[in-house]
C-alpha cells in the first residue's frame, strides 16, 4: 500500500499540471468574481423624504452608518427614475413614523433594506419613549448618552439581531465565490486522480497488482487516500492563499473552515468512484465529468446563492447535491457563525452520501470487472 | 502442470470461450493461436485467476486455481496485451514499483532490477521515462516487469503487437532463451502464425471461443495431409479468372490476394494443368504456380474458411 502511494506521489511530482491548473483556476475565478462585485459591494439605495428634518434626525444618522448600503438622498422624482431605469433595485421614502419601500427588482436585498430601515425607526421610537419619560431637560442629554452606551452592551445587541426576519439572508459575495469555486474546481482534481483506477484496470496494471501479494482493499485504500489528499491539499492551498496573501479573514474561523472541508472532499472522492464505476472508458468519463460538476455547481449554489433560486425542482435536486451541503457548512461556519452542533446536519449528510456512493461505486466496479 | 477443464466464459448471451480443454506441461512453450476476438485474452484471464469463469475449472498441480488462486499467483508472471506500465515513470522506477509490490526490498530489489534490465536490453535507457520509449522498448519492459519475481510460468498475451521486426525477433529470442536457460514454462498467445511456429512445442488454435485444433506443429499440419495448397502468382488477375477458379469443383478453399491466389485442393487432383488451362482461357499471364508446404495459416483457412489475419 505504501508502495502504491509512493508511486502516485512520484507521478504527481512528475506531472503536477492538472493539480496546479485547477488550483490556479479556483484562485483566479474566486478572486476576479469575488472582488469585481466587492468594489460596489455597498448596495446603492436612493432615499427621499418630504420631511427635511428626518435626514438630520437619528434615522438619517443610523442609515448613514450602514456599510452594506449607501443611501443616497434625492427628490422623489429622481428616486422613481432610478428605479424605473434599473439603476437601483429599490428605493425608500421616509415619513415621520413609517416608511415605504419601492421595489423595482425583487431581490433578497428588499428584506434586508427593509429590516435596516425598520431598525432605525425602532431606535428612534425607543429613544423618544425614554426621553418622554424624563421631565427635566438637563437630564435629557445624559440619558441619550447612557442610552447610546447601553446600545453597545451585548445584551442589547442580541435583541437587535432578533429583528432579522426569516426571509432575509446575509450574503458575503467574496467569500461565497471563494467557497463556490473552491468546491467546484476541486471536483476535477479529485476525479482525475480517481480515474487511473479505470485506466489501470484497462491497461492491465491493476491485474498485475492483483496477481501480486498486495491485497485488493489496499489498492482501493491507497488510491482513495491519494485522491483525498490531493483534493484536500488543493483546497488548503486555495484557502491559505486567500487568508494570507489576500487577507480574507473567514470571520475568524479559518482553521474551522479548513477542517469542515473534510466531509465535502470525502464525498467528492466517493462521487468520483461512482462515476468511474459507471462509465466504460476514459473518454466517457471526460464527457460526463463536466456535465456532472457544472450542473452540480449550478444546482448546489456554488455560482450564486441558493436563496435566490425559487424553482421547486432545482431546490429538490439540490438536496442530493454535495456542493449544497459543502456551501452550507462553509457559509454557516463563517458568515453565519453557526456552532458545530448546528453544522452537524450537513456534515452528516455529506458523510452519509460519501459512504453510500463509495459503497455502490466499489461494488459496481468489482462486479463489472472490466 | 496446468490444466484447463471445459473452461467457459459467457458475456451476456455470447460465449467468449466455450468448453476449452488444454494442458501445459512443465518446461513447455505452448502457443495459443487465433484471430482477434477468438477468446485468447479471456481464456488467459481465467487461467491466471483474474476472471471468474462461467463454467469449468483451471487446475495447477491438481488444485483448483479458481477456488484458491494464491499458490498459482506466486509462480505466475503475466504479460498483459496492453502496455501495463506507468508512462511517466522511468524503466527503473517501474521495475522498482512492481518489485516492491512483490515485496522485494533493498539490495535484492536492486540486483533484480539490474538483472531484468540486462535481460530485456534496456540497461542503457533505464533512466528514461517510458513515454519516450519506442513501441518495441515498451513491449520489452512490459515483459521485464513480469520477470521480477522469478516466475516459473510466464503467460504472454500478444507480446509483439504493433512493433518493428527487430524488436519482435529480440522478444522471440528472449522468450526462447528463458525457456531453455531457466526452464521457464511459457504460454504464448498470438495471432501471428510464424511466431507460434518458431517458438512453440505444442499449439492450440482457437476461433470464436472454440478450440479448433491442437497438437504439435507436425500433428496440426497433418490435418492437411489429404490436401495441397497451391500458390498462383500473376501481375494481375481478372474477376472472371478468379470466379472460374473459385467455382472449380476441386477447389475447397480460396484466398485471393492482389498478386497471389492460394487454393486448397485434394491431393489426388492434378490442379496444375487445370490452373494453366483456365489462365489461358481468360488470357492471364501467370508468373508461377507452386505447390506450397502447408502452414498453420493454411490449417486455419482449411478449418474456418477464413484467413487468420483479416
Ligand atoms: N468484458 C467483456 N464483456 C463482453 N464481451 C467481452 C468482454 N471481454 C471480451 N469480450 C468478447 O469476447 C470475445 C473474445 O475476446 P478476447 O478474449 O479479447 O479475444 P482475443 O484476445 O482472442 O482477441 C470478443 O468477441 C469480445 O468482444
Ligand atoms: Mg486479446
Amino acid at each position: 500500500m505504501i508502495g502504491i502511494l509512493l508511486a502516485r506521489l512520484k507521478l504527481f511530482v512528475r506531472n503536477p499540471w492538472t493539480f496546479l491548473i485547477f488550483t490556479g483556476m479556483s484562485i483566479f475565478f474566486a478572486f476576479i468574481i469575488g472582488s469585481s462585485e466587492m468594489g460596489g459591494s455597498s448596495i446603492y439605495v436612493p432615499i427621499h423624504s418630504e420631511n427635511e428634518t428626518i435626514r438630520d434626525s437619528i434615522i438619517g444618522k443610523e442609515l448613514a452608518k450602514e456599510e452594506a448600503y449607501s443611501f443616497s438622498w434625492m427628490s422623489e422624482k429622481a428616486l422613481k427614475d432610478k428605479i424605473e431605469s434599473g439603476k437601483a433595485e429599490l428605493g425608500i421614502i421616509l415619513h415621520e413614523n413609517t416608511f415605504e419601500v419601492l421595489v423595482g427588482v425583487d431581490s433578497p436585498n428588499k428584506g434586508l433594506v427593509q429590516q435596516t430601515v425598520q431598525a432605525a425607526y425602532t431606535k428612534k421610537l425607543q429613544q423618544e419613549q425614554l426621553i418622554d419619560n424624563i421631565s427635566t431637560r438637563s437630564d435629557k442629554d445624559k440619558i441619550v448618552e447612557e442610552f447610546t452606551n447601553l446600545r453597545h452592551s451585548p445584551v442589547f445587541k442580541m435583541k437587535t439581531s432578533s429583528f432579522q426576519n426569516e426571509d432575509s439572508f446575509v450574503y458575503d459575495n467574496s467569500l461565497h465565490s471563494l467557497f463556490g469555486f473552491t468546491l467546484f474546481f476541486v471536483i476535477y482534481t479529485i476525479a482525475y486522480n480517481v480515474l487511473p483506477i479505470l485506466t489501470e484496470k484497462q491497461d492491465g496494471v491493476w491485474d498485475r497488482i492483483i496477481l501480486s501479494p498486495v491485497k485488493k482493499w489496499e489498492m482501493y485504500v491507497a488510491n482513495l487516500i491519494y485522491s483525498f489528499l490531493t483534493g484536500y491539499l488543493q483546497v488548503v492551498v486555495i484557502f491559505l492563499t486567500f487568508r494570507f496573501l489576500m487577507g480574507v479573514n473567514f470571520y475568524g474561523r479559518f482553521i474551522e473552515s479548513l477542517l469542515l472541508l473534510i466531509p465535502y472532499v470525502f464525498s467528492i472522492v466517493s462521487l468520483s468512484i461512482l462515476i468511474t464505476a459507471v462509465v466504460k472508458k476514459a473518454q466517457q468519463f471526460n464527457a460526463v465529468l463536466p456535465i456532472v460538476s457544472v450542473s452540480m455547481a449550478m444546482i448546489g449554489g456554488a455560482y450564486w446563492p441558493l436563496e435566490i433560486v425559487s424553482s421547486k425542482v432545482l431546490l429538490t435536486l439540490s438536496k442530493i447535491n454535495p456542493i449544497k451541503y459543502g456551501m452550507e457548512i462553509l457559509n454557516g461556519a463563517t458568515v453565519y457563525g453557526y456552532s458545530f452542533h448546528e453544522l452537524l446536519f450537513p456534515i452528516s449528510v455529506l458523510v452519509l452520501m460519501g459512504v453510500i456512493m463509495m459503497g455502490i461505486g466499489i461494488h459496481l466496479m468489482e462486479s463489472r470487472h472490466v | 502442470m496446468i490444466e484447463l477443464v471445459d473452461l467457459t466464459k459467457k458475456f451476456k448471451d455470447a460465449y467468449a470461450v466455450k468448453n476449452l480443454n488444454m494442458f501445459i506441461e512443465k518446461g513447455e512453450i505452448v502457443g495459443l493461436l487465433g484471430p482477434n476476438g477468438a477468446g485468447k485474452s479471456t481464456a488467459i484471464s481465467m487461467l491466471s485467476s483474474l476472471l471468474d469463469p462461467t463454467g469449468g475449472d483451471v487446475r495447477y498441480d491438481n488444485k483448483s486455481i479458481i477456488k484458491s488462486p494464491s499458490a498459482f499467483r506466486k509462480v505466475v508472471g503475466m504479460v498483459p496485451q496492453e502496455i501495463a506500465l506507468y508512462e511517466d515513470l522511468t524503466a527503473e522506477e517501474n521495475l522498482r514499483f512492481f518489485g516492491r509490490i512483490y515485496q522485494l526490498r533493498g539490495k535484492e530489489l536492486n540486483r533484480k532490477i539490474d538483472e531484468v534490465l540486462e535481460q530485456i536490453g534496456l540497461t542503457d535507457r533505464r533512466k528514461e521515462v517510458v513515454k519516450k520509449y519506442s513501441g518495441g522498448m515498451k513491449r520489452r519492459l512490459n515483459i521485464g516487469v513480469a520477470l521480477l519475481h522469478d516466475p516459473e510460468v510466464i503467460i504472454m498475451d500478444e507480446p509483439t503487437v504493433g512493433i518493428d521486426p527487430q524488436s519482435r525477433n529480440y522478444i522471440l529470442e528472449t522468450v526462447k532463451r528463458f525457456n531453455e536457460e531457466r526452464k521457464m514454462t511459457v504460454l504464448y498467445t498470438s495471432h501471428y502464425m510464424e511466431e507460434v511456429e518458431f517458438l512453440c512445442d505444442r499449439i492450440y488454435i482457437m476461433d470464436k471461443g472454440n478450440l479448433i485444433a491442437s497438437g504439435t506443429k507436425e500433428e496440426i499440419k497433418r490435418i492437411l495431409s489429404s490436401e495441397n495448397t497451391i500458390s498462383i502468382k500473376a501481375e494481375r488477375f481478372s474477376t472472371d479468372f478468379i470466379e472460374s477458379i473459385k467455382n472449380h469443383p476441386s477447389v475447397n478453399r480460396i484466398t485471393v490476394g492482389e498478386k497471389e491466389i492460394l487454393i486448397i485442393v485434394p491431393r489426388a487432383v492434378n490442379m496444375f494443368s487445370e490452373v494453366i488451362r483456365i489462365a489461358e482461357q481468360f488470357h492471364i499471364e501467370l508468373s508461377s504456380v507452386d505447390n506450397k508446404a502447408p502452414t498453420l495459416e493454411d490449417v486455419f483457412l482449411h478449418l474456418t474458411g477464413r484467413a487468420l489475419r483479416d
